[in-house]
């Protein structure tokens, strides 16, 4: 385990692709934390975001010979696969919605946001969160790539399936709703306190 | 001092920080500090990474290992079927068979209903023992 965590994630997929548990557990550990935190934030339910990167590193571990490092980075494919999943799971989740099946649609941040009320800095997280959660889905999902995946403008298109243009006019929406979010937050507390 | 006590001040002392009284003005400064020179998109994505973090889950490759082996374990039916094309064809297909089936099926019907309606048609009657012969009425040769 040791000597595979120093592998790179494109050696990583090779081994992955020869039948090496081990290179998968470490993929696994690299990366696992980063699309977990993606799917959640971007699906707003904790436990759909587990199954989605379940069944993404199950993903790898069939499709790791597909991976071609000629045409792309190896986190740009795990977080296409997992926005994929994402995807498919909100459609999911819409159609139990709209037949009744479930209740909660997304996790309820404004309640986050009075419970985590507990220090200045906290609460300044979860209106993040809250400011997140109230964001078109795909400005959402372009901001999560970009904080949480790290990924450039031309990875998040390639993910996104969209055009470099796209993503940056998503980008900068995003962030300003963001920003106003915050001012918001932040004046309403004001008034309350004055 | 936090993003959010920041802009509290700065709507309550103004734009100006130097301006701000002392104990605010050095919180706020050692605040920006680090920010001096960082791009303000970095910033708030730094903040949007931070309030994304959800609590790791150390069982992640245990369940993921878990669940290859049962897909490894489970006879997995052709992925022609699996897929949404695969589904349709084998819905058209059932459809196909269930109406040659129905078709068959009321073929070995189809003479005695044919029967019926010719002896409707022509006012006569079927005997009562389910034969298809037609039968003339009684009457009718004297009606003649």
């Amino acid at each position: 385990m040791a000597d595979e965590a120093s592998r790179g994630d494109d050696e990583l997929l090779a081994r992955i692709a020869a039948g090496s548990q081990a290179a998968l557990s470490a993929l696994m550990a690299r990366h696992g934390r980063g699309l977990r935190t993606f799917a959640a934030r971007y699906l707003g339910h904790a436990a759909d975001a587990e199954d989605v990167v379940q069944e993404v590193f199950v993903t790898v571990w069939k499709q790791a010979a597909r991976f071609d490092p000629e045409k792309g980075r190896a986190s740009t494919w795990l977080y296409r696969i997992t926005v994929n999943r994402c995807i498919d799971q909100r459609r999911r989740r819409a159609l139990r919605n709209f037949f009744g099946l479930d209740d909660l649609v997304e996790e309820p941040a404004a309640q986050e946001a009075d419970a985590e009320a507990a220090t200045a800095a906290k609460q300044e997280l979860a209106i993040v969160r809250d400011g997140l959660s109230r964001l078109p889905a795909r400005q959402r999902m372009a901001l999560l790539l970009r904080a949480v995946g790290e990924l450039d403008i031309g990875a998040i298109a390639e993910v996104m399936g969209a055009s470099a243009g796209s993503v940056e006019q998503l980008l900068v929406r995003g962030r300003r709703a963001l920003r106003d979010h915050l001012a918001d937050a932040a004046a309403g507390r004001e008034r309350k306190s004055s | 001092m936090t993003r959010e006590e920041f802009e509290k001040n700065r709507r309550r002392f103004g734009d100006d920080i130097e301006a701000w009284p002392a104990p605010f003005r050095r919180q706020a400064l050692e605040f920006l500090a680090p920010q001096a020179n960082a791009d303000p998109d970095d910033v708030l994505d730094g903040l949007v990474r931070e309030a994304a973090l959800v609590e790791e889950d150390g069982a992640l490759a245990r369940k993921v290992m878990a669940r290859i082996d049962r897909s490894a374990a489970r006879p997995s039916l052709p992925r022609f079927l699996v897929a949404p094309a695969g589904i349709a064809a084998c819905a058209a297909a059932v459809l196909v068979a269930a109406t040659v089936a129905s078709y068959q099926v009321a073929r070995l019907q189809d003479p005695l209903q044919d029967s019926e309606l010719l002896a409707l048609a022509s006012g006569e009657r079927l005997p009562d023992d389910g034969s298809s012969a037609i039968i003339p009425d009684p009457g009718e040769e004297d009606s003649l």
